[in-house]
C-alpha cells in the first residue's frame, strides 16, 4: 500500500523521532508512506478561524498537493495520512470547511488563480485509523518482541478526539490506542485523563497552565501504577515530557515518568533497533525503564 | 539600427505618459523616454536585481513583477520601479550557526507568519518557488532552502509584496551559507593544495618559468601537455 | 513557436540538419603563426584607424583605443576652486573605492589586519555589489585539482596574455588561488561539485587543465552576494550613489583619499584617506569601436581616469577584450554575455551552412576573430532583421553530449534569459557574436597592489599587467579576489605607518596644463559617471532648472 503522507514541520524539527518511527513501521507493517514532494505548514490551529480566508490557503493547498500526486502516479490513494494531531485536526476541518462552504472555496480558488484548483477529493487521516482498518492482528504478528510487562498509560490529548464529527474514535470512550498497545503486547493502564487537555500551546506564554494540566496527567498515571505514557501528538508529548522540569519546580513531590511516541513502542515491539525507535530523543529518558523490564 | 520606423507605443512611467518603440525593453523605454538611471539600472542583464520593477498591463488590475532590463514593454503597460525596499537584514557570524530551523527563527523569527500565500513566488521575476525555499527554512531543510533559491537575484519584489513581513532573500542567503559551510563543508583537495602552496612545493617550477627566455617559455607553452 | 523569425529559420534547419555528424567531431586548433595572423586581420585591437596615441601623462606615446585616450584626454571633473578641502566629512584610515568583488574582498581584509571598522570606509557609485563582479557566469580559476598544479596555471596564463604579463603578478595569483576557494567555501558560497564532494572542474579557453570552479552559470553572482552578506555583517561603513570623482592628494605627492559626489544631493564629500584602494572595474560602457558591452551601467572608467591623474602609471591599454560570445538576436539583449562554458560544456560555434569553422576554445581573442572573419570576411554569418550579424552557437549539444538537463542544471541563467524571448536554448542553437567584455589594461601595480602614487592601491580589472594582452576565462574572478584580498592587507599595513600631509587639489591643475600644453582642446569632462542612454530628443531639450 502506498499513502500520501504529510508530516508536518514539527515532526521535521523537535518531533523527529514520531517520524522515523512512523515510517519504519508503516513499512513493517507493508505500509509506504510517500512524502507529499511539495508541502508547506498547515498553518495549525489560526487555519481555522471562520472567518479568514487567507489561512485557508496553507492547509488546501496541501490537499492540492496530495491531488496532484495522485494525478502524477506517484500514489493511487486519495487519503493522507499524517501523524500529528494539530495538523490532522487543522487539515481534516480545513478539508470539510472546503466541501461545504462554497464561498470560500470560490475566494480561495480565485486568488490561487494559476495555482491548480482543489477538486474536493481528498481525504485526510490519522494514521491510528489506518492501523485500525489494517486489523490489530495484523500488528499483532508483526511483533517480534511483546512489550510484556510494561504497564502503559495511553495518552489521546484533545485533538484527535474533538470536535466529535473529526475524532478519529469515540470522544468519550476512544479505545484505538488500547487496542494497539494491547496489540503489542503491552499491560495497558486506562486512566480517566487521557483525553483531558494537557494545556496545548498555552506553554509558549503561560506555561505554568500547561504545567499544572500536565501534572494532573501524569500524577494519575502514576497512581495507577504505570511505567510511561504513550501518546500521539508532539505537542502533548512536550507538554508531558520536556516540560516535566517546569512541574518539578511547581509541584515539589513529583517523580518523573517517561512519555513516548506509541509507534516508538511499535517500533521496539517489531525488533526495529535504535534507528527506528530513537529512544536518545525523549526527555525523560524512558531506557532505564525500558531496561529494567529487559525489554532493551 | 537598420530598420524602419518601430510602431510607436504607449507606456506609463511612474503615472506619466509617453510614446516609446514597441520593441524596447522596459529600461531602455525609460531612457528612450528621457529618463537618466541613477537608481533601477545595475548590470542591464539580468543578473543583479537592481532594476526591480512593478507593473500593470492594460486592462488588468494585477500587479506584476519583473526585471526592466529583461521586460519589453506593451502598449498600455503602467509602469513603477521599486529599486529598494526597507526590509532588515540582521547581521550574524556564519561561523557560530547552527544549520537549522532554530537559525530562521531567531534571526529572522517572522518567518513563522508564512501564510503560504504563495504571493512571494508571483512575483518573483527570476520563476523561483520562493513560498516553497520559506517553508523549507521554517522546518529546518537547509539544503532545498539553498537549492530552490540558488537563482535568487534579491531584487527585493518578495519582500514588497509579502502580507506577513517576510524578507525571503534574507532567509534564502543565510539559507545558502549554511548549506555550504556546514553541510557541503570545505573540500579536500583544495585544502591539501591550500597546505602544498604554503610549503612551497611550487616555488622551484614557478621561479624556471619566471626566468626563462621568451622564445624557451614559447615553445614550452605551445607544447605543453592539455589534459581535458 | 519560436522566438527566431521566419528569415532565420532556414539556418537554423540547417544546424539541426548537420548536428548528429557533429557530435564528437572538433576543429584543428590554430598554429602559432595562423593565430598571429588572424588576429592582425580581424581581431578590433587592430585596427589602427580606431586607435591614436596618448599625448599626455606617463603613458605619453601609448597606442589605444580612441574612446580610452578620449577620456584621459578629458578635463578633471571637478575644479579646484570649487572645493573647500577644509569641509572634511570623512577621515578613514582605509577607503575603498568601488564595491565589486574586489573592493568587497579588500574591505573584509582591511577589518581582518587590524583597521577599526569605523576606520574604513567604502564608497560606492551605485548598490554595494553593483559591478561586472555579479555578472561573471563560467567559473573561476584555481589549480587545486590533483593532475594540476600553480605551475602549469602560470604557464596557461602567461601564454594566453602574449608573455608581456608582470610575472610576479601572475606568480601571486597562482599560487594564492586555492587559498581563495578555500575562504570563498569558509564564508559559505556554493560551489559545484561530483557526488565525491570534489570540485566539478571544467576547462576553459587557452587551459591545459580542467580548472574552472562554478557556482551553475550564476557564479559571479554566487561569491558576490556572499561577500555582500559577509560584508553587511561586518558592519563596515559604506555610502552607495556616491561617485568618487577625482582623487585628494597631498603635499608630500600621497594620494591622501578621494572627493566624493553625492548622486542624489549633488553635493561633494571630502574624504581624507591614509591608504586608498581603487577598485572602480572596467569600461564596457565607453562602448570601445560602438561594440555592445557585456558591462553593468557603472562601467565607465572611472577608476583609471582619477589615477591618471594622480600621475598613477597605467599598461597595456591597448589590448582589449572582446568575448567571442555575445548575445546577438534578440535585440534586446545584443552584447549580453554568453557564458565560455557553453563551449566548454560542449556547444560548437557554426556558420549559417550549420558548419564548424574554429577550434570552439581558443583563447578569447583568437576566437573572437574567428567569428568576426566568419560573419565579415567571409560573409558566412547569419544576418538578423535589425541587421545584426552572428553565428550559431548550438547549445542542444550540451545536453546530447552530457545528458538530458545538463542546460537547466549548469546554465540555468542562460536557459532563463532566453526563455523570456521564447527561446529555447535546449532545442535551438543561440546567436552569438563578440562583445565588448574585459579592460585588459590599466593602472599598473606590484605585488602589494601598490601603484606608482605612495597612498594610492588598486586591485580587480582597473589594474593591468596580471593578464598581459588577453585574460584567459575564470581568471578575472581570481584576479578580483587575490588581489582585492591583497589590497585590504597592504592598505592596512600602510595605513597604520603613514601620516597625511596637508591636502591638494593641485594635480588636476598640473593635469589641465598637460592638456593645455599638448594642445588637447575638448569639451569633454572625466570621469563621466554613467553612459549616456536617453532619447535623442531628450537630449536636445536639455535645460537645467533645478
Amino acid at each position: 500500500m502506498k499513502l500520501p503522507y504529510y508530516p508536518g514541520c514539527t515532526l521535521k524539527t523537535t518531533a523527529k523521532s514520531f517520524d522515523v518511527s512512523t515510517v519504519a513501521t508503516a513499512w513493517a507493517l507493508g505500509i509506504e508512506l510517500v512524502e507529499l514532494p511539495r508541502w508547506n505548514c498547515c498553518g495549525t490551529v489560526h487555519a481555522l478561524a471562520k472567518d479568514d480566508v487567507m489561512h485557508y490557503l496553507a492547509p488546501i493547498r496541501n490537499l492540492v498537493r496530495v491531488e496532484q500526486m495522485n494525478d502524477e502516479g506517484l500514489v493511487d490513494d486519495n487519503r493522507v495520512v499524517t501523524q500529528c494531531a494539530m495538523c490532522y485536526n487543522t487539515l481534516k476541518r480545513a478539508n470539510q470547511s472546503a466541501k461545504e462552504d462554497l464561498e470560500k472555496m470560490t475566494k480561495i480558488r480565485d486568488f490561487m488563480e494559476k495555482e491548480p484548483n482543489y477538486r474536493g477529493s481528498a481525504e485526510v487521516v490519522h494514521m491510528l485509523e489506518i492501523l485500525k482498518k489494517i486489523g490489530f492482528e495484523k500488528v499483532s504478528d508483526r511483533v517480534e518482541k511483546p512489550l510484556s510487562g510494561l504497564r502503559v498509560a495511553p495518552y489521546y490529548g484533545c485533538l484527535l478526539l474533538r470536535p466529535r464529527e473529526f475524532g478519529i474514535d469515540d470522544s468519550d470512550k476512544p479505545s484505538v490506542m488500547e487496542d494497539l498497545l494491547g496489540a503489542l503486547g503491552a499491560e495497558v493502564v486506562d486512566i480517566p485523563f487521557k483525553s483531558k487537555c494537557c494545556g496545548a500551546y498555552h506553554t509558549v506564554q503561560m506555561k505554568e497552565v500547561a504545567a499544572d494540566l500536565s501534572h494532573r496527567i501524569l500524577s494519575q498515571a502514576a497512581e495507577a501504577g504505570a511505567d510511561l505514557v504513550a501518546t500521539a501528538c508532539p505537542l502533548c508529548e512536550y507538554n508531558l515530557g520536556d516540560r516535566q522540569k517546569e512541574i518539578k519546580k511547581i509541584f515539589r513531590e513529583f517523580e518523573s515518568i517517561p512519555v513516548v511516541y506509541y509507534t516508538q513502542l511499535m517500533a521496539l515491539a517489531f525488533g526495529q533497533g535504535e534507528e527506528a525507535t530513537m529512544f536518545g530523543e525523549n526527555d525523560p529518558d524512558p531506557r532505564p525503564i525500558l531496561k529494567e523490564g529487559g525489554l532493551i | 539600427m537598420e530598420k524602419n520606423e518601430s510602431e510607436m507605443i504607449t507606456i506609463y512611467v511612474m503615472g506619466k505618459k509617453h510614446l516609446v518603440p514597441a520593441d524596447l525593453t522596459i529600461m531602455k523605454a525609460m531612457e528612450y523616454a528621457g529618463h537618466q538611471f541613477k537608481r533601477g539600472a545595475g548590470c542591464r542583464g539580468g543578473f543583479c536585481g537592481a532594476c526591480a520593477t512593478i507593473y500593470r498591463t492594460k486592462g488588468s488590475y494585477k500587479l506584476q513583477g519583473a526585471l526592466a532590463c529583461q521586460k519589453i514593454v506593451e502598449d498600455g503597460m503602467y509602469i513603477a520601479q521599486i529599486p529598494f525596499s526597507p526590509a532588515e537584514k540582521k547581521t550574524y557570524d556564519v561561523r557560530e550557526l547552527r544549520p537549522d530551523a532554530s537559525t530562521f527563527l531567531e534571526y529572522y523569527p517572522e518567518i513563522a507568519r508564512c501564510l503560504s500565500c504563495n504571493t512571494c513566488t508571483k512575483s518573483c521575476p527570476q520563476d523561483i518557488q520562493v513560498m516553497d525555499y520559506v517553508q523549507a527554512a521554517l522546518r529546518g531543510d537547509v539544503e532545498e532552502a539553498a537549492k530552490l533559491s540558488f537563482d535568487c537575484l534579491s531584487c527585493g519584489l518578495c519582500a514588497v509584496r509579502c502580507p506577513a513581513e517576510i524578507v525571503p532573500y534574507n532567509i534564502a542567503q543565510l539559507a545558502r551559507r549554511l548549506y555550504s559551510r556546514y553541510i557541503v563543508g570545505p573540500t579536500e583537495h583544495v585544502l591539501k593544495r591550500v597546505e602544498e602552496v604554503e610549503a612551497g612545493e611550487f616555488d622551484e617550477g614557478i621561479e624556471e618559468l619566471k626566468g626563462m627566455e621568451r622564445e624557451t617559455l614559447q615553445h614550452r607553452y605551445e607544447t605543453r601537455e592539455k589534459r581535458l | 513557436m519560436s522566438g527566431y523569425p521566419d528569415s532565420m529559420q532556414e539556418s537554423m534547419r540547417l544546424v539541426e540538419e548537420t548536428r548528429a555528424g557533429r557530435i564528437g567531431k572538433s576543429f584543428p586548433s590554430m598554429t602559432a603563426e595562423e593565430k598571429e595572423k588572424i588576429l592582425v586581420d580581424w581581431h578590433p585591437d587592430y585596427r589602427m584607424d580606431q586607435k591614436r596615441r596618448l599625448k599626455i601623462g606617463p603613458s605619453k606615446g601609448e597606442l589605444m583605443p580612441l574612446e580610452v585616450a578620449n577620456a584621459l584626454e578629458a578635463h578633471p571633473a571637478i575644479k579646484p576652486s570649487d572645493i573647500d578641502l577644509s569641509s572634511i566629512s570623512y577621515d578613514v584610515d582605509v577607503l575603498v573605492i568601488g564595491a565589486g568583488g574586489a573592493g568587497l574582498a579588500a574591505a573584509l581584509l582591511a577589518l581582518e589586519n587590524g583597521i577599526a571598522r569605523e576606520g574604513i570606509l567604502m564608497v560606492q557609485k551605485l548598490r554595494l555589489g553593483d559591478a561586472n563582479s555579479k555578472m561573471s557566469q563560467g567559473g573561476i580559476q584555481a589549480a587545486d585539482a590533483p593532475d594540476d598544479s600553480p605551475t602549469i596555471h602560470y604557464l596557461d596564463i602567461i601564454g594566453g596574455g602574449h608573455y608581456v604579463n608582470k610575472p610576479e603578478l601572475v606568480e601571486v595569483m597562482v599560487k594564492e588561488a586555492p587559498g581563495v576557494i578555500k575562504w570563498h567555501e569558509e564564508l559559505g558560497v556554493i560551489y559545484d561539485k561530483l557526488e565525491d564532494w570534489s570540485m566539478q572542474l571544467a576547462p576553459g579557453g587557452g587551459t591545459s587543465r580542467k580548472r574552472m570552479h562554478s557556482c551553475k552559470d550564476y557564479t559571479g553572482l554566487e561569491i558576490t552576494r556572499v561577500l555582500v552578506d559577509e560584508f553587511l555583517n561586518r558592519e563596515i561603513p559604506y555610502v552607495e550613489f556616491t561617485s568618487a570623482v577625482e582623487l585628494l592628494m597631498d603635499d608630500m605627492g600621497q594620494v591622501a583619499g578621494a572627493i566624493l559626489y553625492d548622486m542624489d544631493s549633488d553635493e561633494y564629500l571630502v574624504a581624507r584617506a591614509k591608504s586608498t584602494i581603487v577598485t572602480t572595474g572596467g569600461f564596457g560602457r565607453l562602448h570601445i569601436q560602438g561594440f555592445e558591452t557585456t558591462n553593468h551601467y557603472g562601467a565607465t572608467f572611472d577608476g583609471v581616469v582619477m589615477a591618471y591623474h594622480a600621475g598613477a602609471a597605467l599598461r597595456d591599454l591597448d589590448s582589449t577584450q572582446f568575448h567571442p560570445t555575445g548575445a546577438a538576436y534578440p535585440e534586446q539583449i545584443v552584447g549580453q554575455l554568453c557564458t565560455e562554458k557553453l563551449r566548454t560544456r560542449g556547444a560548437q560555434p557554426l556558420n549559417k551552412f550549420g558548419e564548424l569553422f574554429v577550434y570552439p576554445l581558443e583563447t578569447r581573442d583568437v576566437e573572437a576573430s574567428a567569428l568576426i572573419r566568419e560573419c565579415y570576411g567571409r560573409d558566412n554569418g547569419i544576418v538578423t532583421p535589425s541587421g545584426v550579424r552572428g553565428v550559431w552557437l548550438d547549445t542542444p549539444l550540451i545536453d546530447v553530449v552530457n545528458g538530458e538537463g545538463t542546460i537547466e542544471r549548469e546554465f540555468a541563467a542562460m536557459f532563463r534569459n532566453f526563455n523570456k524571448f521564447d527561446i529555447d536554448i535546449r532545442k535551438e542553437p543561440m546567436l552569438v557574436f563578440p562583445t565588448l567584455h574585459y579592460q585588459n589594461g590599466g593602472v599598473e601595480i606590484n605585488v602589494h597592489t601598490e601603484t606608482s602614487v605612495p597612498g594610492l592601491f588598486a586591485a580587480g580589472e582597473v589594474v593591468g599587467g596580471v593578464h598581459g594582452k588577453n585574460r584567459l576565462m575564470g581568471n578575472s574572478q581570481l584576479d578580483l579576489y587575490v588581489f582585492g584580498r591583497r589590497a585590504g592587507r597592504f592598505a592596512a599595513e600602510r595605513a597604520r605607518k603613514a601620516t597625511v600631509g596637508k591636502l591638494t587639489l593641485s594635480h588636476l591643475d598640473r593635469y589641465e596644463k598637460l592638456l593645455a600644453d599638448a594642445g588637447v582642446e575638448t569639451d569633454r569632462r572625466a570621469p563621466f559617471l554613467l553612459p549616456e542612454y536617453r532619447g535623442k530628443r531628450t537630449l536636445e531639450h536639455q535645460l537645467k532648472l533645478l
